[in-house]
């Protein structure tokens, strides 16, 4: 996308996929220091938010890379680097 | 086979009632779901107040329930609400057996159809919508996966097929499980399937199923001379099969006893009934409960409304009883239920043990011509009777035959 999207479009676009996979969720807590997990995300929904969010941003990125994912805000950042 | 397989549990949702109590009243009003012409569908329903509304069971168990299900496919959201019905009612949330001498066999193949043909109709143009979770949604096994996580069992498991006859195929298994003491008590599950528009295409060409039009409640017809074939019914169930002896052991009531299966091939892959082995199972059923024809009260029949089905059906049904074929009563719940596919051998099992618990024969829909007038099937209102020994039989494409029989329980 050429470097346009910001980390908070991002954040934005995987709030939105939380929410469809996660619909009770209080989006007020889907923040960059909390993780996938803590808000009862399975490794099996965390695979379908971010199959979903880069789906929303056109993107590639490679399944190795979001082994390295700890928490929403690296979620984000690594979005970013392949938008 | 099983010298003390009891039934201590059931669970029903289906288009005529969403748990044992309404569907039992709907059927002795002989009320029908087909109200729709796609058929008898579940309507006004909704997981999280399903679950929450069995308040009975620990608040635990159920947020257990809404958090594994509450996303999956509205067949396993179905499953798991009738699963846990069972549960309730088998008490084995307060009266509880260890987890791995629990079984749970979920009957019922290609249960995904319709799920899968959206998720390829959403990805056609787009494959990066699909979501990595199809994965394991997509598999029958998810629902033997997702029933075991609730409800925390881990002892044998399995999804078992054999068509429209899955469900009874089923209860057979289950109680091959508990009777050779491999578990204590073991969950069947009558899976939903729900037909995509593929299907729903092929079997109305195919002449098997009704095509539409008209009153949708006058459609489903069976054992009527006017039948057109089945009309397709959404719903699932769970009977909890038990030995005697730990249901004695925890202190729990058995409401029929299991008393006897059978189910076998007819040496065929089409649609066509085989009027021998159906007889041969309905015989062998009998004979493995104990039972003679003339003790025989009642048959809940196939009775898919089937054109050649039911006449091939009533044909085994005079073979397998000899004599005494004017003794049992018979009905079809199909007619109210519509054809629950999968799922039918067990919705129609707990149709039957509701009967024999209630002492009636629920009425026969739309059964103004009968096919046999020598047969004594149950008329346009329910008949208060004495049931003491009830026969389910179920046929599936793919020469699947299969018949079970229950029993007031002992004691």
């Amino acid at each position: 996308m050429g470097g346009a999207v910001d980390e908070s479009a991002v954040l934005e676009a995987v709030r939105r996929n939380v929410l469809a996979v996660v619909p009770d969720l209080d989006p007020e807590l889907i923040t960059p220091d909390r993780s996938l997990a803590d808000l009862g995300c399975n490794s099996i929904d965390r695979a379908d938010v971010a199959a979903m969010t880069v789906d929303d941003l056109g993107i590639t990125v490679p399944v190795a890379e979001f082994g390295g994912v700890a928490d929403i805000g690296d979620l984000v950042r690594l979005l970013v680097r392949h938008c | 086979m099983p010298p003390g397989v009891v039934v201590t549990g059931m669970g029903v949702v289906s288009a005529i009632g969403r748990d044992v109590p309404s569907f039992t009243e709907a059927l002795r009003g002989g009320r029908t779901g087909i109200t729709d012409p796609a058929g008898a569908r579940i309507t006004g329903w909704s997981f999280p107040d399903e679950v929450h509304r069995l308040r009975e069971l620990p608040a635990r168990l159920r947020d257990r329930a809404t958090r594994v299900a509450a996303r999956s496919p509205l067949p396993l959201r179905v499953a798991v609400v009738a699963a846990l019905q069972a549960w309730a009612s088998a008490e084995l949330h307060d009266r509880p057996l260890p987890p791995e001498r629990v079984g749970l066999v979920v009957a019922g193949s290609n249960l995904t159809a319709r799920y899968c043909h959206d998720a390829q109709a959403e990805c056609a143009t787009r494959p990066g919508r699909l979501r990595p979770s199809f994965a394991l949604r997509a598999l029958d096994t998810d629902h033997v996966g997702t029933l075991s996580a609730v409800l925390g069992t881990t002892g044998e498991g399995c999804t078992v097929g054999g068509a429209s006859a899955s469900g009874s195929v089923g209860l057979v298994a289950g109680a091959r499980l508990v009777s050779s003491g491999e578990v204590d008590a073991c969950l069947v599950v009558g899976a939903m399937l729900e037909l995509g528009p593929l299907e729903r295409r092929a079997l109305t060409a195919l002449g098997a199923m009704a095509p539409p039009g008209g009153d949708p409640t006058a459609m489903c017809r069976p054992f009527d001379a006017g039948r057109r074939g089945f009309v397709p019914g959404e719903g699932s169930a769970c009977l909890v099969l038990e030995s005697a002896a730990t249901a004695r052991r925890r202190g729990v009531a058995a409401v029929a006893a299991f008393a006897g299966g059978v189910t076998r091939l007819a040496a065929n892959n089409l649609a066509d009934p085989d009027e021998e082995v159906e007889a041969a199972v309905i015989a062998g059923a009998l004979r493995r409960a104990g039972v003679r024809p003339h003790e025989l009260s009642y048959v809940n029949g196939h009775g898919s409304a089937s054109p050649l089905g039911d006449a091939t059906e009533v044909r085994a049904l005079r073979a397998a009883l000899g004599v005494d074929f004017r003794v049992p009563v018979v009905n079809s719940t199909k007619g109210l239920t519509g054809h629950c596919l999968t799922a039918a051998g067990v919705v129609e099992a707990v149709a039957a043990v509701v009967q024999l618990d209630g002492g009636f024969a629920h009425p026969n829909a739309n059964l103004d011509h009968p096919i046999d007038p020598e047969v004594r099937f149950a008329g346009p209102v329910a008949r208060s009777m004495p049931v003491e020994v009830a026969l389910s039989s179920s046929f599936g494409f793919g020469g699947f035959n299969s018949a079970v029989v229950f029993t007031r329980p002992a004691g």
